[in-house]
């Protein structure tokens, strides 16, 4: 009898041991319908864009809604207007219960207390899955998407890395077996041989109209991988310096071997000209593999080929872009809670991978180690290599980024038109900009130099 | 035939030429107030409340995603964002960028849209002119954000039929959206295509208030087609004209979809007229204080082009 109990006993012992230490015991008490059940009914908004990122979400959402009760309501509006609707939103006390994110809204949206740090419903161990696994995500991503001042925000949700998308057949026909590595090689070896006016066909394109297209997909794209930034470290221009100098100049020079009015490119008329065989190599975001790989968009077939950005002087830097999901701090105590648990889904390693084969691109590291999703999808291995490493602040985070970019977008825009050289508009863009900044508190040590 | 009951028909006598008017029993003296009141609430919250609340945020520091803005309750700073609009040089720019758009779109619209009041206005061929009035009414029932995806699609530089057009007069390909002045003209012509039939409809609206027998006496005296519009046919046009003149400056001040769809403003400032402008200061850097006062001069300038129209071109016709 006695042994019996003792036998009992340090059996119960073994098991309740094990359940407090083994993680993977504890989330298999977890479960999302369970973790839900308390706010089963409630509804919650959030702003969605027209991408695959976002359909592929959508696609998925009836999983989340069955399983949990909770309605997610999303309203579809394009780009451009998706910060000034949630602003005005925000600031008007409006239904959304989520932000959306962009990785250059995230200092605004944090300083101005329109977002909750997530550390408020990490404590709550009733609604975080205890496989959350911050550390899933690639550091890169979590750090520049969701982060500001130390505290995590919103989780990595829409990832975008640049890449350099090329057709592979037009480099074999010029005797080219591999992509460019640097700048300079696409610029010097590739570029020229690549290039016939007289048959509409240029080496690259770099779609650069006026808006933040041109801020950040050109103006900014030429700075970093050459050494040069935006900002120096007392938050005053460093624009006239010789390494972002010499990236302006190169912008200019490659010029030649680009479509005439690549000014007026934006994001489709790009990904269009390399998809109907105009141009051999553009710099875009992953997000649009899709729209490359698609038979009805592109005739490109079996010559689109994905490699990393072509590295500068500086080693590679590429463009990096994403949103997270942020909860609202607008929502009641309940929505905030079901908003919780639907981005902790919406951006969890358990649909991961259904998440990327219905188009999306997922934050977590783990689903593109998996060897099938690698030989599917051609740009998994040159994102995953480029959010490797990378500047978060590669466009400015903080609040005053929208003013200042609207600046570098006029005067970038014209620089390229050859209105104003890229001294005189590096000049322009500093003055302007430290204006702003002068007005925000940089200089006199109101606000921490923070980017 | 059944009889007008007698209390009836003493409701609809007139009232009687002497002595006081007199009213329904029901008839109170808040009666004219219930009914002018919806008219008046509608166009309080939509038309005068904002007016008042962007005159008094121009007076203040309002931008809301600064954070000090609000912590410090958006103070009030007098004129100083009427003085930081005077001295914005790229504001002065977008306006005279706007009044040569004004001045590039209008006397075509103008010019082309008396033509074609003409055109219609002669007798003859019914059913074609039936179509074609209502084939006018298409620009206009079209959105501007629609229009601009056109402009888009037109000015194309590789399928679009601009460069079509101009292949077919030997012309060589150009790329209107991306050099400066070819997105300038390509939204002169966007705007030309969408306004043209509006200022036509107004047109042929005062010639059909010609009178007839007038018109007639008047083909009878000459046969020049000159004198009969400039003696009588553009007498009964220029009420129109003034009409056409207000709107249309206060659309171009206004005019923001096409633009935005079609070039953002771009390349460089080219086609960044003022309507894009405000739009970048009011709901990209959210500063509506500023953005405020930039709506307010605009007003102002509306309605002082208004009272210019009409000192000038408004006539009453005898």
């Amino acid at each position: 009898m006695r042994k019996w109990l003792l036998a009992t006993l340090s059996a119960l012992v073994i098991t309740a041991g094990a359940a407090v230490g083994d993680p993977t015991l504890a989330r298999a008490e977890w479960a999302l319908d369970k973790a839900a059940a308390p706010y089963k009914g409630t509804e919650i908004n959030i702003i969605f864009l027209d991408r695959p990122g976002y359909r592929a979400i959508i696609k998925l959402l009836p999983e989340f809604e069955k399983k949990t009760g909770i309605k997610v309501n999303y309203e579809i509006v394009p780009y451009e207007n998706s910060r000034e609707k949630q602003v005005l939103n925000f600031s008007s006390k409006g239904d959304l219960t989520m932000a959306l994110v962009d990785l250059v809204w995230i200092g605004e949206f944090a300083e101005n207390g329109w977002i909750v740090p997530i550390e408020k419903f990490t404590s709550d161990a009733s609604i975080t899955d205890p496989g959350l696994d911050l550390k899933g995500f690639f550091p890169l991503l979590l750090d520049a998407f969701g982060s500001w001042g130390g505290k995590v925000y919103g989780l990595p949700f829409d990832n975008y890395s640049g890449l350099l998308f090329y057709n592979k057949c037009m480099l074999k026909d010029a005797g080219f077996d591999k992509p460019p590595a640097t700048w300079q090689d696409l610029y010097t070896t590739y570029a020229p041989k690549l290039t016939n006016p007289e048959k509409k066909q240029y080496a690259f394109a770099l779609q650069s109209l006026r808006g933040e297209t041109q801020s950040a997909d050109s103006f900014m794209r030429v700075l970093w991988p050459f050494g040069g930034s935006l900002l120096d470290k007392t938050f005053h221009s460093n624009l006239m310096s010789k390494e972002s100098q010499t990236g302006l100049k190169f912008r200019q020079d490659l010029m030649k071997y680009m479509p005439p009015g690549v000014v007026s490119y934006d994001h489709v008329e790009a990904v269009n000209a390399l998809a109907q065989g105009q141009v051999a190599m553009i710099t875009e975001w992953s997000a649009f593999y899709g729209t490359l790989t698609d038979p009805k968009t592109s005739k490109l077939g079996d010559c689109l080929a994905v490699a990393p950005e072509p590295a500068g002087p500086a080693g590679r830097l590429p463009a990096l872009g994403g949103f997270s999901l942020a909860v609202a701090s607008q929502a009641s105590p309940q929505q905030q809670k079901a908003s919780w648990l639907f981005i902790q889904w919406a951006t969890s390693e358990d649909i991961a991978r259904a998440y990327v084969e219905a188009g999306g691109v997922s934050g977590r590291s783990s689903v593109y180690e998996q060897a099938d999703i690698k030989a599917k999808y051609k740009f998994v291995e040159p994102m995953v290599a480029s959010w490797q490493k990378g500047v978060p602040e590669f466009r400015p985070r903080f609040p005053a980024w929208a003013a200042i970019s609207e600046i570098v977008a006029e005067v970038g825009s014209k620089m390229m038109l050859g209105e104003v050289s890229t001294e005189d508009g590096a000049k322009q863009i500093g003055a302007r900009m430290e204006d702003i900044l002068k007005k925000e508190g940089y200089y006199d040590g109101k606000k921490a130099l923070r980017q | 035939m059944t009889s007008v009951p007698q209390n009836l028909s003493t409701r609809l006598a007139p009232p009687a030429a002497s002595g006081a008017r007199r009213h329904h029993p029901g008839y109170g003296r808040w009666t004219p107030f219930f009914f002018l009141a919806p008219a008046v609430i509608v166009l309080f919250s939509i038309g005068i409340y904002p007016t008042l609340f962007a005159i008094a945020t121009s007076f203040r520091r309002y931008n809301i995603t600064r954070r000090a803005d609000q912590q410090d309750g958006f103070p009030f700073v007098g004129f100083d964002n009427y003085f930081t609009v005077l001295h914005d040089r790229g504001f002065w720019d977008s306006l005279l960028l706007t009044g040569k758009f004004y001045l590039s779109v209008v006397p075509v619209q103008i010019a082309l849209g008396i033509l074609i009041a003409l055109m219609l206005h002669r007798p003859g061929w019914s059913l074609l002119r039936a179509i074609t009035r209502v084939s006018l009414v298409v620009p206009l029932a079209t959105t501007y954000a629609v229009v601009g995806l056109i402009g888009r699609l037109i000015f194309n530089r590789d399928f679009g039929v601009a460069n079509q057009f101009m292949s077919w007069l030997g012309v060589s390909s150009s790329d209107w959206l991306g050099n400066p002045t070819g997105a300038f003209l390509a939204i002169v012509v966007m705007d030309i295509w969408q306004w043209t039939p509006f200022v036509a409809l107004i047109f042929l609206a005062g010639l059909s208030m010609v009178p007839v027998e007038i018109e007639e006496a008047a083909r009878l005296e000459t046969k020049s087609p000159w004198a009969l519009l400039r003696y009588v046919q553009l007498p009964y046009m220029l009420p129109g004209l003034t009409a056409i003149l207000i709107l249309r400056s206060a659309d171009v001040l206004k005019l923001f979809d096409t633009v935005f769809v079609m070039t953002r403003g771009g390349p460089g400032a080219a086609t960044d007229l003022i309507s894009i402008y405000v739009q970048r200061v009011g709901f990209k850097v959210f500063d509506l204080g500023l953005a405020s006062a930039q709506a307010i001069l605009l007003l102002i300038l509306t309605i002082v082009l208004s009272r210019l129209y009409i000192h000038i071109f408004y006539q009453e016709i005898e």
